[in-house]
């Protein structure tokens, strides 16, 4: 029987690394939600944002979090571009099925280039502050986990407000829910779905600086990531955006509680595991709406 | 033709290394004509065709050193098994559509990965898992020659499977599901049942290529067997190669196969394989989505007969040219 | 329907044969066989992907040994040439390489690649061609029961062997000093795991409690959850069976913990010129087992050193040192038989290494049947700022500190 501070520690540990998915969870939940594609290269863009901040770090010796000026916008625009240029010139009959591969084409053009520039070597910030912890009701929490939670918490809040209070959070959920109907009323749905999805590959910049703060990287580690991910937006509902939050959540800290019983690997299963069975039990999801039924 | 081709390549063949990348490229056709069963009937895009096979390869692999059962006992047992396997896989995959599909299909990877590595009093875990050699003794040309046959023998018999599908009335509610999928079930067709079977004869060729290839290998790691990767070849061939084609994705996979061991040998192995791919499978979707051999053939009778050219629209050209497809396929 | 099919079975047959004609051309300029002409050694290394790192050291050491060769006159007069490959740390790959660099590239010797995992696969090509394949990283034992005749690891010891300084040491410690718990978290990698498991099986009979016993795959990045069931079951002693990344990555997880254990050893990474930086210098104490060290007295060490240093201007490590005394071992053996080309000469290579001891800058050499070595690994500890020697009394730089203080 685990005792009671390693479950304590596990736990937040689980929501730890659950705030993460969620941000993550949520991009991908946007870009679906927007134009029902499913967007592979979500987790390479991730990684390609913790090697940016990784070489930030080493070569300029700057903080790591610094780097998020310059990807962030970068990445808003490369999503933008992605929208406009490539997966709104897909034919609409094969939509789903070509944007998957188109995006997965992405991913491995991203793996193989940071393979290629920065070698497969494993990577990872070496940083003052790296094994820093504070207690917490006898646990101990790294403050670089601590930072890289606080991110994304921050970003799933800025997003939340971004949809519910401002004009072109307005127009988004609008083009989500009926793009015809928005047209209708005068939204430029094209221009707001470009837009959404900068946002969506936005959470993927501010999530891999805060990944890269306390872990490991190298090129191929976003198979690692987009598994769970994708499982999180099937369990959440696909296109669901609290959905796919809750279902993070949950998740992670499943995974992170299966870990003391069960070992590191196999309680990643756990994401497969809910996957299969939501499928099977109930495909349009946990937290989904009406979207979800559809696909 | 392709007969012909198989069974000479071997004693033309300079040395042992080019035959050796000869079965590379026999196993990567099966491979791609074993996935041409689900993509190019139904229209379902799976990236775990990967996955299958090294289930196949693995199963194989368990079914000798743990059971003792002969090597290509094992090798056909591992097949059915493994296509048995492809039922419950088939009937969580396949009820969902489009992006689910494939979501799903790169789940069945990953989550293979990790059982396979994980689970290492069975699998050998990251260790690998040794396969004996089924013919010992047996030096190393002749070995890759003996396999180079038997491969051969494999993408004929898939390929006469493929044939044989398209021609009878399964295959025709098959290529109706990839048409439009509610109106096929509207109209009576058992969707469901048919991608299944489909799925489980696709599953049950790609198990075998997987098994020949741990018999000739030898060697199993999770990590490879359970690679991304290899599913993405095997789409980018298929795709590459045309998928409404019976010979479709053999010439994908002869033209990638090779082109893969080429730059091996002249460039070394470097990421850039990966952004090749991606490059590749990002154009053929962006603007060959049917494939080469369409694209190039309608090219050319727009060539030919130049007053017919007039503007077309993509869906339009599309669906006459689907059109005539079924009526050769009704009437032959 | 038919018209298609036609053209496309053509377009096979064209491809098919422009593949032959392209591949073909090449096939054979590696033979021929004159005494003017260099040795080829064929080796593929992971210069990419899991096991670049020390890929690329056990180059330099191959790169250094050719060097140093060459310049003395060569082996046999002739002069070596190294032919290598990049097998991105990837088993088809491997089997690939060698395939190629026996097969159509006619090399005249071929040296193992890094890591155990990749050692099997590519011996068994070596084996079925009948060539000699001394090898610098198949510590493992399955590297053994394969079955190989033409195997030679070219270290002083096996995976399973190298803390055994260290257990004879621990359990020769009064009862009341002897660490009484100890956790093992293992890659799951032959020689990572091989490491860890032949010290927890000594201590075990020694009477030394395990408590807690965590096996990761090689992709592991997050070791929060191991680390704090470790820190949670507070056991006397750490043992890490890692490469080098993972060794970081644990150790960093246990002090974000704040756990502190009397000893901690980790195999490898302790080693690696980088690791004090990558873990914020909080070395204290920890403990390593090494096969090579730039200080031991062998007659070829200093050259090697002085020589390595003057081309690559920095020191040997253990990655380079195992590059270089497979050169060497196949260098005497080359010299023994008087010829280094494929055919018969491979066996007289194999017969030699079989019935003889090499001098190495890692000691003498000798195998048993499955090219297996005997000896152990010297234990290394971090003492201040710096690596040092501990174990065995006879080779030691200074005491070992135990308790280890606090990191």
């Amino acid at each position: 029987m685990p005792s009671g501070a390693l479950l304590l520690q596990s736990i937040i540990l689980g929501l730890l690394l659950g705030g993460l998915y969620a941000l993550l969870a949520a991009g991908l939940t946007l870009y679906f939600g927007i134009m029902r594609v499913v967007m592979i290269a979500h987790s390479a863009f991730l990684i390609l944002a913790a090697y940016l901040a990784w070489w930030t770090n080493d070569r300029l010796g700057i903080d790591p979090l610094l780097s998020m000026v310059v990807t962030v916008p970068l990445f808003f625009g490369a999503g933008v571009l992605l929208q406009r240029g490539l997966l709104s010139r897909l034919r609409p009959v094969t939509l789903t099925m070509m944007s998957v591969l188109i995006t997965f084409a992405i991913a491995l053009i991203i793996e193989g280039l940071l393979g290629y520039v920065f070698s497969g070597t494993q990577r990872r910030i070496q940083l003052g502050y790296g094994t820093e912890s504070f207690n917490l009701f006898g646990a101990r929490v790294a403050v670089v986990k601590l930072i890289a939670f606080a991110l994304a918490a921050v970003s799933l809040a800025g997003l939340y407000v971004l949809m519910k209070r401002t004009q072109f959070g307005w127009a988004l959920r609008a083009t989500i829910q009926h793009p015809d109907a928005a047209r209708l009323v005068g939204i430029d749905t094209e221009r707001t779905a470009g837009f959404g999805f900068g946002l969506g590959l936005a959470t993927a910049a501010v999530g891999g600086t805060a990944l890269s703060l306390d872990t490991t990287i190298y090129p191929s580690l976003h198979w690692h990531w987009i598994g769970p991910l994708m499982a999180i937006i099937v369990v959440g509902g696909l296109g669901s955006v609290p959905g796919a939050a809750a279902a993070a959540l949950v998740l992670g800290l499943a995974q992170s509680l299966l870990q003391i019983p069960m070992g590191a690997t196999w309680a990643q299963t756990v994401f497969y595991v809910a996957l299969f069975a939501t499928l099977a039990v109930r495909p349009q999801g946990f937290f989904g709406g009406r979207l979800a039924q559809r696909f | 033709m392709l007969i012909a081709a198989i069974l000479v390549f071997p004693s033309l063949a300079p040395n042992p290394y080019i035959l050796s990348s000869g079965v590379i490229v026999l196993n990567w056709a099966v491979l791609a004509t074993a996935w041409n069963f689900v993509g190019g009937f139904t229209g379902y895009i799976s990236l775990g065709h990967g996955a299958l096979a090294g289930l196949g390869g693995y199963a194989t692999g368990l079914l000798i050193t743990k059971a003792g059962i002969p090597s290509f006992v094992a090798l056909i047992l591992a097949a059915v098994l493994v296509a048995a396997l492809a039922v419950p896989i088939g009937f969580a995959a396949l009820r969902v559509r489009g992006a689910s599909f494939v979501i799903v299909s790169i789940a069945l990877v990953l989550i293979l990965l990790l059982v396979f590595q994980s689970w290492s009093s069975v699998t050998g875990g990251s260790r690998g898992l040794v396969v004996p050699r089924p013919f010992p003794g047996m030096l190393r040309p002749e070995h890759h020659r003996a396999f180079f046959f038997l491969y051969g023998g494999l993408l004929i018999l898939a390929l006469a499977t493929w044939w044989l599908l398209d021609r009878s009335r399964f295959g025709m509610g098959l290529k109706a599901i990839r048409e439009d999928e509610d109106k096929a079930e509207s109209l009576g067709t058992p969707t469901f049942a048919y991608k299944l079977t489909v799925f489980v004869v696709s599953t049950a060729f790609t198990a075998l290529a997987g098994g020949l290839y741990a018999l000739w290998f030898g060697d199993l790691d999770p990590v490879f067997q359970f690679s991304v990767l290899t599913g993405s070849y095997i789409v980018l061939m298929a795709l590459l190669g045309g998928v409404r084609n019976l010979f479709g994705p053999v010439l994908g996979a002869i033209v990638v196969g090779i082109a893969l061991e080429y730059f091996k040998v002249e460039f070394g192995s470097t990421p850039l394989h990966l952004v090749t791919t991606g490059l590749l499978l990002g154009l053929v979707v962006m603007f060959m989505p049917d494939g080469v051999i369409p694209s190039v053939t309608g090219l050319a009778q727009r060539l030919r007969k130049r007053e017919q050219s007039s503007i077309r629209e993509f869906t339009a050209a599309d669906l006459a040219e689907q059109r005539k497809r079924d009526r050769e396929g009704a009437t032959s | 329907m038919r018209s298609p099919a036609r053209r496309t079975t053509w377009a096979i047959a064209l491809s098919a044969t422009l593949f032959l004609a392209a591949c073909g051309g090449g096939g054979d300029e590696g033979g021929g066989e004159k005494s003017g002409d260099p040795i080829v050694v064929g080796i593929s290394l992971p210069l990419t992907g899991d096991f670049s790192e020390p890929g690329k050291g056990v180059q330099e050491g191959y790169e250094a040994w050719a060097k140093i060769t060459n310049d003395k006159g060569g082996l046999l007069g002739r002069q070596i040439e190294l032919k290598i490959l990049d097998d991105q740390s990837n088993a088809d790959r491997v089997v690939a390489d060698y395939e190629q660099l026996i097969g159509s590239d006619q090399v005249d010797l071929v040296v193992g690649p890094f890591s155990t995992r990749l050692v099997v696969p590519s011996a068994r090509v070596a084996q079925e061609y009948g060539m000699l394949f001394v090898e610098p990283a198949g510590a493992a034992a399955e590297v053994f029961n394969q079955g190989f005749k033409n195997l030679f690891y070219a270290a002083p010891a096996v995976a399973d062997d190298h803390y055994n300084h260290l257990a004879e040491h621990l359990l020769a410690l009064p009862a009341g000093q002897r660490p009484t718990s100890v956790a093992y978290a293992a890659m799951d990698d032959p020689f990572a795991q091989g490491t860890a498991y032949g010290l927890k099986k000594k201590l075990e009979a020694g009477g030394v409690k395990t408590v807690v016993d965590e096996v990761y795959p090689p992709n592991t990045t997050d070791f929060g959850s191991i680390a704090a069931k470790i820190a949670a079951a507070k056991p006397d002693m750490v043992v890490g069976g890692s490469q080098y990344q993972d060794g970081v990555n644990l150790i960093v997880a246990l002090q974000q913990l704040n756990y502190q254990p009397k000893l901690a050893a980790f195999s490898t990474a302790p080693t690696n010129p980088e690791f004090a930086k990558a873990i914020g210098n909080k070395t204290e104490g920890i403990l390593s087992p090494t096969g090579y060290s730039q200080d031991a007295p062998y007659p070829s060490n200093k050259e090697f050193v002085e020589k390595f240093t003057a081309q690559f201007g920095k020191a040997p490590e253990e990655d380079q040192a195992n590059g270089y005394t497979t050169g060497q071992v196949v260098g005497a053996a080359v010299q023994a038989a008087g010829c280094a080309e494929q055919g018969e000469c491979q066996q007289k290579l194999i017969d030699w290494l079989h019935s003889n001891t090499v001098d190495t800058v890692v000691g003498s050499l000798k195998w048993d049947a499955t090219g297996k070595p005997q000896g152990a690994h010297m234990i290394q500890q971090w003492i201040g700022n710096d690596i040092k020697i501990v174990l065995p009394a006879d080779a030691k730089e200074a005491d070992m500190v135990y308790p280890k203080p606090a990191w």
